[in-house]
């Protein structure tokens, strides 16, 4: 798949810029455009691999913005992206639409910019071509307070409504002990960009290369029609000590109990990525469709594997609509199982994440409704004889 | 955040003093020279070194109502060591703080109010040499209990205001339970005056601070203890801008906290990072390659430690003491080395903060600071509104009251407002901004001009006692009645003396 691009935030561009690393790494060409928008000037420097004219600076003439931030307030967030949407469609104007397939739109839903902003953004780009968007959104971890969760479960809302497919990531579910605040979210988003490149880059390769079993930008798009919420599954094994030994059996290939070994070598990484900690966690069988690539030399899929995979998760995922297919990667020295869950609607963390929600809009409300009484109530004596000076 | 500050009057003077030395110190550029002290006395000037001479505005020098501090070298007879006091060390000693400093304003926020009305013109043009493009907002910094912080204080805030559309801060101390009864009286008043007009005020209560010393001998102590918050929380993000973190603090993360207005405290704790935490050991691991090693217990520990800090700063003394769980908005501030401070720490860190302040509006970011050997917490508590000093100054603050429209009856009076004009010193009510009818209320709501030719003349050290009206008064001041200058300063200042 080609794809158009667009970090809003900081999550946000942090998600894009690793993707296009990874992409580059791995030799991939996904991202055929991308772009960066954010409300803080300081953030905007930091993805390294985004030129800097396509860095959006946006509310920076907002009285509250000023190009310092949102302070993780939603409603300015979409505000301040209304008010520049004028901007934004310009950078974006310069985007060869035909050449791409869709447009991803990236953004941590707990903070102000990506929350508020993204929607904004999605409504205008659906104005403007009738090419899929795709919503990729960080869902907060709990930790991280009821403001955060807030903004989550409302742009929520406005994402799943408006994009051809909503991809999450929570979180919770990838929080790991031993990290620095300097390490932050790196390594998240390191697994995040792998997933969702691994993924969407299948069926870019040279026409050449294509057998019969590659995967098509097509069935991907199929798969995510349904919309909805989707979750990632992923696993992968290194080939590079143990390819000798799959290569080995695959120069012996007459020998059938060898195909046989890697066909439940194919089915177990596909198990595996399933149980793996998905992007967001979520009951498999809540899913409308699913879809698995293999990502790897072509020479290590079995034909028999792929179909036995495909029928297990068939049955795990309850439902007929599995596609299976390789993006084939002759000089890789991996071999990756990438599966899509595509409307998934038993996911606990959402509902955990409304619930703080509803707990914190309370919360703020009654705030809202005492605020300025509490304050007249602290500065004035019990029987106001005290006056102010001016 | 870049912020300009604005000091006034001397312990304004002093704070601001010390601000733009620990910014030097610290690192942390956050005023960038956009400073101004002003004051009717200029005896604090001196001690001020760090402000420049021409950032230093004396007001009220031709103002009849301002008593000028007699050259040092003329200085003579009663008033001999107070001055020499006075001139020689910007400091005033205990002797000094627990009487109300005779010269500029005498003490007295109404006469600070109308000087400073008068004076209008000469602030205005000293604020323009602020740059407002370069700040993202000002700091008013003042002494509460003090006639010129307060007064001088209150008008500068409606001029900033409206010239300003950045917000406008106020850093205000709060007087001692050892400091005159006539100075909670002015802070209490500062307080009322203040909270509405700032987009939010960060009282400093010095009682808290003194540790059971003088409060003047610690002014250095507590102005270095506030002037590090202050810093820690403004100056956070003004340090190395190129800093990588996902997680740090952005401007619109402290104007967000305190827009809800309101009184807001802060609390600081810092933690050495000594060679064998759990941190270093990490860095080292990492150093040799073997990054993911930590996932044993020393990470975690580490995060144990990043929260333990935050309750530490949580339960450090407060720059304003207060029920933690009144508070509105937090916002906390991690500034260390990045790479060893423990993410899970952080985001632990802050939701101990969310229960503890019983709010949902905590925001968290940090500083990076590569290479520090410390790890320093800083929690701002937003529009705290359970504050037991800011009750107990309203309490004195009565009473001083009370006992000065009680003290009418049994001293020589000379009635109320009426009075005011024709009191020797009290300026020609034609050259007040003030000069409406004496006997109109000053504690009208929009009381702008209000009465200070009252105040003017009350303050007088020299003046007739001046006494004004009595307590039955003072419950109709909403009315508008002229009851308001019950207070006149002077009256219980000069029966004390």
């Amino acid at each position: 798949m080609k794809l158009a691009t667009i970090g809003v935030g900081n999550a946000g561009s942090k998600l894009i810029d690793r993707m296009i690393e990874f992409e580059v790494e791995t030799g991939r060409n996904l991202c055929r455009h991308a772009l960066v928008i954010n409300t803080a000037r300081t953030d905007l420097a930091k993805p390294k691999n985004i030129p800097e004219d396509r860095r959006v600076l946006i509310g920076d003439t907002h009285h509250k913005a000023r190009g310092h931030g949102v302070g993780g307030d939603a409603e300015i967030g979409a505000e301040v992206a209304k008010t520049d949407i004028d901007e934004i469609r310009r950078v974006f104007d310069d985007v060869e639409i035909h050449e791409v397939d869709a447009v991803l739109v990236a953004a941590g839903l707990g903070g102000g910019t990506g929350s508020g902003a993204a929607p904004v953004v999605i409504e205008e780009i659906q104005k403007m071509y009738d090419e899929p968007v795709y919503g990729l959104g960080v869902l907060p971890g709990k930790y991280e307070g009821g403001r955060p969760a807030l903004n989550a479960a409302r742009s929520l809302q406005s994402f799943v409504t408006k994009v051809d497919n909503f991809i999450a990531f929570d979180n919770d579910a990838w929080r790991s002990r031993g990290q620095t605040i300097e390490q932050g979210y790196e390594e998240m988003n390191k697994e995040l960009a792998t997933r969702i490149v691994t993924l969407l880059a299948a069926g870019e390769v040279d026409e050449s290369e294509v057998g019969e079993n590659a995967m098509d930008s097509s069935d991907i798009m199929r798969t995510l029609e349904v919309g909805g919420v989707s979750s990632i599954g992923y696993a992968s094994t290194e080939l590079a000590p143990a390819k000798q030994g799959l290569l080995s059996k695959f120069n012996e290939s007459d020998e059938p109990e060898s195909e046989s070994t890697d066909a439940a070598k194919i089915k177990g990484l596909v198990r595996r990525a399933v149980n793996s900690r998905l992007t967001v966690p979520c009951d498999i069988s809540s899913a409308d469709r699913a879809l698995i690539v293999f990502a790897g030399p072509p020479e290590v899929i079995s034909r028999k594997g792929v179909e036995s995979a495909r029928e297990w998760l068939e049955n795990a995922a309850d439902t007929v609509d599995v596609l299976a297919g390789d993006d084939p990667r002759p000089d890789s020295s991996t071999l990756a199982a990438v599966v899509l869950l595509s409307n998934v609607t038993e996911t606990p963390r959402i509902d955990e994440i409304q619930s703080q929600a509803v707990d914190a809009q309370n919360k703020i409300r009654e705030q809202d409704a005492v605020r300025e009484e509490e304050i007249q109530s602290l500065i004035t004596d019990d029987d106001d004889d005290l006056d102010p000076i001016v | 955040m870049k912020l300009a500050f604005v000091g006034v009057g001397d312990a304004g003077t002093r704070i601001v003093d010390r601000l733009v030395r620990a910014e030097r110190a610290s690192g942390r550029s956050v005023s960038d020279g956009n400073v101004l002290v002003f004051n009717t006395d200029d005896a604090a000037f001196e001690a001020a070194t760090a402000v420049p001479d021409e950032r230093r505005v004396l007001l009220g020098d031709t103002h009849p109502a301002v008593r000028r501090r007699p050259d040092p070298a003329e200085a003579g007879g009663a008033d001999g060591a107070e001055t020499a006091d006075g001139a020689g060390g910007a400091d005033e000693t205990e002797a000094l703080a627990s009487e109300i400093d005779p010269f500029g304003v005498g003490g007295d926020p109404d006469t600070g109010a109308a000087v400073a009305e008068a004076e209008l013109p000469e602030i205005r043009r000293a604020l323009d040499r602020i740059d407002e493009t370069e700040v993202a907002g000002t700091m008013l910094v003042t002494g509460l209990g003090g006639g010129t912080g307060t007064g001088v204080g209150s008008v500068l805030l409606e001029e900033l205001n409206s010239i300003y559309e950045t917000p406008v801060y106020v850093l205000g101390a709060l007087p001692a339970a050892t400091e005159p009864d006539r100075r909670a009286l002015t802070a209490a008043r500062g307080i009322r005056t203040v909270v509405p007009l700032a987009d939010a005020v960060f009282p400093v209560d010095n009682e808290a601070w003194r540790r059971g010393d003088p409060v003047a001998e610690r002014y250095d102590a507590i102005n270095d203890a506030i002037a590090a918050r202050v810093l820690a929380l403004f100056g956070a993000g003004e340090r190395d801008p190129e800093s990588v973190s996902e997680l740090r603090v952005d401007p619109a993360d402290v104007t967000r906290t305190l827009e809800v207005g309101g009184v807001a405290s802060i609390g600081h704790a810092t933690h050495e990072l000594t060679p064998d935490d759990a941190g270093v050991v990490t860095r080292l691991l990492r150093l040799l390659g073997i990054a993911d090693a930590p996932e044993s217990d020393g990470a975690e520990a580490d995060a144990a430690t990043v929260k333990r800090l935050v309750r530490r700063a949580l339960e450090s003394t407060l720059t304003l003491p207060c029920s933690v769980d009144s508070a509105d908005r937090v916002l906390v501030i991690l500034s260390g080395p990045p790479d060893a401070v423990s993410r899970k720490g952080f985001e632990t860190g802050r939701y101990l903060l969310e229960e503890e302040t019983e709010t949902v509006e905590v925001l968290a970011g940090d500083e990076p600071v590569p290479g520090a050997t410390e790890v320093t917490a800083t929690v701002v508590l937003s529009n705290v509104t359970d504050v037991p000093r800011i009750d107990e100054i309203q309490r004195r603050a009565v009473a001083a009251l009370d006992a000065s429209d009680a003290g009418d009856d049994g001293t020589t009076v000379l009635g109320d407002a009426a009075d005011a004009d024709t009191r020797p010193g009290a300026p020609d009510p034609a050259d007040g901004p003030g000069d409406d009818a004496a006997g109109d209320s000053h504690a009208s709501e929009d009381g702008q001009t209000g009465n200070p030719t009252d105040g003017a003349a009350g303050a007088e050290p020299d003046g007739a006692s001046s006494e004004s009206t009595t307590e039955t008064d003072g419950s109709a001041s909403e009315d508008g009645d002229r009851s308001v200058h019950g207070f006149d300063f002077t009256a219980g200042d000069d029966r004390g003396k």
